[in-house]
């Protein structure tokens, strides 16, 4: 059993709770243990950094003392998250004064500290480069038997923040949809942004470069979208419709979470996995 | 006077008969080339010699010196020739060390008679001690200067300063060279005056030691170069051997230096390593040390690394657009290059072997040209400057596409009329207003800056290009209006130069608040990731937007989310998505969710694949209706909530 401090993001136990009720199963199943950060806050999405940039490093330097304090490196299912918490630990590891001002703060409202030594890894990261793919391919109970297009996303895609995989042409996705029984279906733009953080404050572009990812995925077969990011999910699929009408493009297409379809694929919640294979089916039709 | 054992013809011969003219007894020249006579062979053959047959015996001492004449009367220099054992034999009496070294053939011929000797110089210890005596620097920035040079005669020099040295050590050295100023009125030189001292209350013998001065200083004094001329004086007293007279500078001291280096190096090379002074070998080591002059630089200063990195075979697919036929696709092509050439180079290759109507924008041979910008393999990258093996490894797949954001005008090539009209219009320069500043020695007006401010300045906008910045924006060309990320780079940096007017730095700043300026920008993460380049400009477009929220209260839509996602942070820990969209999207936003199919998404389960619709269905139930996210109207606080408000009370106040 391998122990992760477990860290939720901004939506996994808000509006995406179906994040929530599959990554505890399914880590069970593969014998992650994950350690509870108690009292964990937003970590700013980098709009508190649009603000103030020390409020946002502050707020994820008390994450990561939580984590520091559990004595597990973090682990989390959303591609944003990840690319914060490895940007602050990459910023106190090469700036000892911003680390001297975090902990400054955090000592003097939370008696806590940060080495940041510890690392932060996304699920996926630590399914294909800890867990192996054939612990996974071993534990499949229902194949996916889908073609399924792998979105990462931007935020995680750096040197450094992505374990082993390749930061500017990722498969790491590819690999485990295709460990539990699916068909990945390349397209271009599964790194490209779909502008998230202006979901709310910006119009056309946004939807336009939802869309774009959307028909992109659309057009390479896939029948299936899987999201490492759960924050850029909003986006991919409450949007979808009015992304479409914006760029008059064909985005219709399900858009599942990765920790979603890995659990469906272990055997949990096999009522929505009927569900999105049906959905699948008529809607990607 | 060693005589010549062997001679042959090495290739390339252009039948000049000179040799001939020389020594028609030993060389003839045929159609093709000249050969060695039979006559004169131990082995009897009439050919080029290549089997190095020795000269009969009888022969040598009558034609060796014809025979160095006609190898140097050979214009290109194809004549070698090995002197007999015994000349190697008599150069090791004289300089023992010398057996293991005797100069190679090649040498040999080049340098004519002397050479064997010269070689035998050339060897063993080479050491060459360079004192300085330096007040101001001067001294020491010569004596570094005098030791690049030394090299060049085969030498091994160090540089050492006067301060510290023990005298005793002196005697060490076979090969000394000293150069040092005069301070005040003929005194030594603080680094040296203890050297001195040392030196003169001991009087130690330096015997068997060559040596030269070279003294800087000033006419206008009365003690002029004292401590140089008083060293020489002590040297001589004590038994050194001067090698060149001393060399007097005055202020201008680099072109009496350059003299007096020139002149000694070559002569203090002639010392040998028992300590004997080779005076008639003084011109054969001033052309070695021409000769290897060239090497001598390239030693010197800088000495670029061999960058040779392994050959990589790939495909790479190139983006092609023909403007004429509207058509557009991919080329695949199979190419294998050394590792280390650049994406323009294997352009190039394509476009000579492949295909000549490849259009591509080149570097040129200065290298870095900001317009050269390229997608490879997603990564927004100089084509003229970026090394194919920092991208793919051996047998992968190097995808080659023009920039995004920018009109293609031919296969690879954009055009950045787009940037440029962006500039023109946000006018980004210089705009100051009167202000206090310096005056240059000539009287004119000159502006002052702190350093700190200055690179503080540059750092900011120290991208290699512009145009490839707003490239690496993902929003950059979906939104036509939107100037990207590297002009919003050149308006910023202008709002925080000091010299700017005050009425430029509202200009700057209405601009990049404004449709089109910096807001625009719809995930800044995507820029960040583009390497140094767009990890600095991500920063400075923080930064930027940071100032901009304070200098406009948090007006506008962008202004209301960051101050609410804030405070719901502050209000719970978590991000209270409910009131976040009332709060940001307002009454309108809301409304036109619920017209275009947003809310109902939500709410029938999209969002949450096969969840329970229940969540969704309080959503429509309970006020304020709209985007069924009614369960985070009441999360909770997380634990130790209070933490969290005091980070914020600490660290902002505003929210």
């Amino acid at each position: 059993m391998v122990k992760y401090s477990y860290y939720p993001g901004n939506v996994a136990r808000q509006s995406s709770f179906e994040v929530e009720d599959t990554i505890q199963p399914l880590c069970k199943s593969l014998g992650i243990e994950l350690i509870e950060m108690v009292g964990y806050n937003s970590d700013g999405g980098n709009i508190i950094k649009q603000g103030n940039r020390e409020l946002q490093l502050a707020l994820n330097a008390r994450n990561i003392a939580l984590a520091e304090s559990n004595g597990h490196d973090i682990i989390t299912a959303c591609a944003s998250a990840q690319g914060i918490l490895h940007e602050t630990l990459d910023t106190f590891q090469k700036d000892p004064i911003a680390l001297a001002n975090a902990n400054r703060v955090l000592e003097k409202t939370t008696g806590m500290t940060v080495s940041g030594e510890i690392s932060t890894n996304h699920l996926l990261h630590v399914l294909v480069d800890e867990i192996g793919l054939d612990k996974v391919e071993a534990a499949v109970v229902n194949p996916l038997d889908l073609d399924i297009a792998c979105y990462y996303g931007p935020h995680m895609q750096r040197e450094g923040a992505c374990g082993g995989d390749d930061a500017w042409n990722p498969n790491y996705m590819e690999q485990l949809i295709t460990a539990l029984g699916g068909n990945p279906v390349e397209f271009r733009t599964k790194t490209s942004s779909v502008g998230n953080p202006s979901l709310l404050s910006l119009g056309d572009s946004v939807m336009k470069m939802t869309a774009r990812v959307l028909n992109d995925a659309k057009k390479s077969g896939a029948q299936v979208l899987v999201s490492a990011c759960t924050q850029s999910h909003s986006n991919l699929d409450s949007y979808q419709g009015k992304a479409g009408r914006v760029a008059s493009k064909d985005t219709n297409i399900p858009v599942v979470h990765l920790s979603e379809i890995v659990a469906f694929a272990l055997g949990h919640f096999p009522d929505r996995f009927a569900q999105l294979r049906t959905r699948a089916i008529i809607i990607g039709s | 006077m060693p005589t010549v054992a062997k001679v042959w013809i090495e290739e390339d011969c252009i039948t000049c008969d000179a040799c001939q003219d020389i020594l028609p007894e030993v060389f003839e020249v045929t159609d093709d080339t000249s050969l060695i006579k039979a006559e004169v062979r131990e082995d009897g053959t009439f050919d080029r010699n290549t089997g190095f047959s020795a000269i009969k015996t009888e022969f040598r001492a009558e034609y060796s010196e014809l025979i160095e004449e006609a190898a140097d009367a050979c214009p290109v220099e194809i004549i070698k020739f090995e002197y007999e054992a015994g000349a190697a034999t008599e150069v090791a009496e004289e300089a023992p060390a010398a057996v293991e070294a005797v100069a190679p053939v090649a040498v040999a011929a080049d340098t004519g008679a002397d050479a064997g000797v010269l070689a035998g110089v050339l060897s063993g210890d080479r050491g060459l001690a360079i004192f300085f005596g330096s007040q101001t620097g001067n001294a020491a920035g010569l004596a570094e200067k005098t030791a690049k040079k030394a090299v060049a005669y085969g030498l091994e020099p160090s540089v050492i300063d006067m301060d510290g040295y023990d005298q005793s050590q002196f005697s060490t050295h076979k090969r000394i060279l000293i150069i040092t100023s005069t301070w005040g009125e003929g005194e030594m030189p603080d680094n040296a005056e203890e050297l001195w001292n040392s030196t003169n209350s001991s009087n130690p013998s330096l015997a068997g030691i060559h040596y030269s001065v070279c003294a800087i200083g000033d006419t206008s004094y009365d003690e002029f170069c004292k401590a140089g001329t008083d060293w020489d004086d002590k040297f001589k007293s004590l038994g050194a051997t001067s090698i060149l007279e001393i060399k007097l500078c005055d202020v201008d001291f680099d072109e009496p230096w350059t003299e007096w280096v020139n002149e000694v190096l070559p002569r203090i090379a002639c010392v040998d390593s028992s300590g004997v002074f080779h005076e008639d070998l003084v011109e054969a080591m001033i052309a070695y040390g021409a000769g290897d002059e060239d090497d001598g630089a390239s030693d010197g200063d800088f000495a670029p690394p061999e960058i040779v990195m392994p050959t990589i075979s790939l495909t790479m697919k190139i983006f092609r657009y023909n403007p004429v036929m509207a058509q557009s696709g991919y080329d695949t092509i199979a190419v294998a290059l050394p590792g280390h050439a650049t994406i323009e180079d294997a352009l190039v290759a394509v476009k000579r072997e492949v295909d000549g109507s490849l259009t591509f924008r080149s570097g040129g041979i200065a290298g870095h040209n900001p317009l050269t910008g390229v997608k490879a393999n997603g990564r927004i990258l100089p084509a003229d400057t970026t090394r194919i093996c920092d991208l793919v490894s051996d047998g992968a797949t190097l995808t080659i596409e023009p920039i995004p954001g920018y009109d293609v005008l031919k296969d690879l090539m954009v055009s950045y009329d787009r940037y440029d009209n962006e500039r023109a219009n946000s006018k980004p320069w210089m705009a100051a207003d009167p202000r206090q500043g310096e005056k240059l020695v000539s009287g004119a007006p000159m502006g002052v800056m702190a350093s700190s401010e200055a690179t503080n300045l540059h750092t900011l906008a120290d991208v290699g290009s512009l145009q490839l910045v707003n490239a690496m924006s993902d929003t950059y060309d979906v939104d036509d209006e939107y100037s990207g990320p590297g002009i919003a780079l050149q308006r910023w940096v202008r709002s925080q130069d000091p010299r700017s007017g005050v009425k430029h730095v509202k200009q700057m700043f209405s601009l990049m608040q404004n449709k089109g300026g910096i807001w625009d920008e719809a995930d800044i993460s995507s820029i960040h990731r583009h390497g140094i380049d767009g990890s600095q400009a991500a920063d400075a477009l923080y930064e930027a937007r940071s100032r901009l929220l304070a200098e406009y209260k948090f007006t506008g839509r962008t202004g209301r989310l960051v101050k609410n996602y804030s405070r719901s942070v502050k209000m719970s820990g978590n991000v209270n998505e409910t009131t976040l969209y009332r709060s940001v999207l307002g009454p309108l936003g809301l409304g036109s969710n619920l017209m275009n199919g947003v809310s109902l998404r939500m709410m029938l389960g999209f969002t949450r694949n096969g969840g329970p619709m229940m969540r969704g269905f309080q959503g429509m139930l309970v006020p304020p209706a709209g985007i069924g996210k009614i369960p985070n109207m009441f999360n909770g606080k997380v634990a130790n909530h209070h933490e969290v408000v005091a980070i914020f009370n600490e660290l902002d106040s505003r929210f």
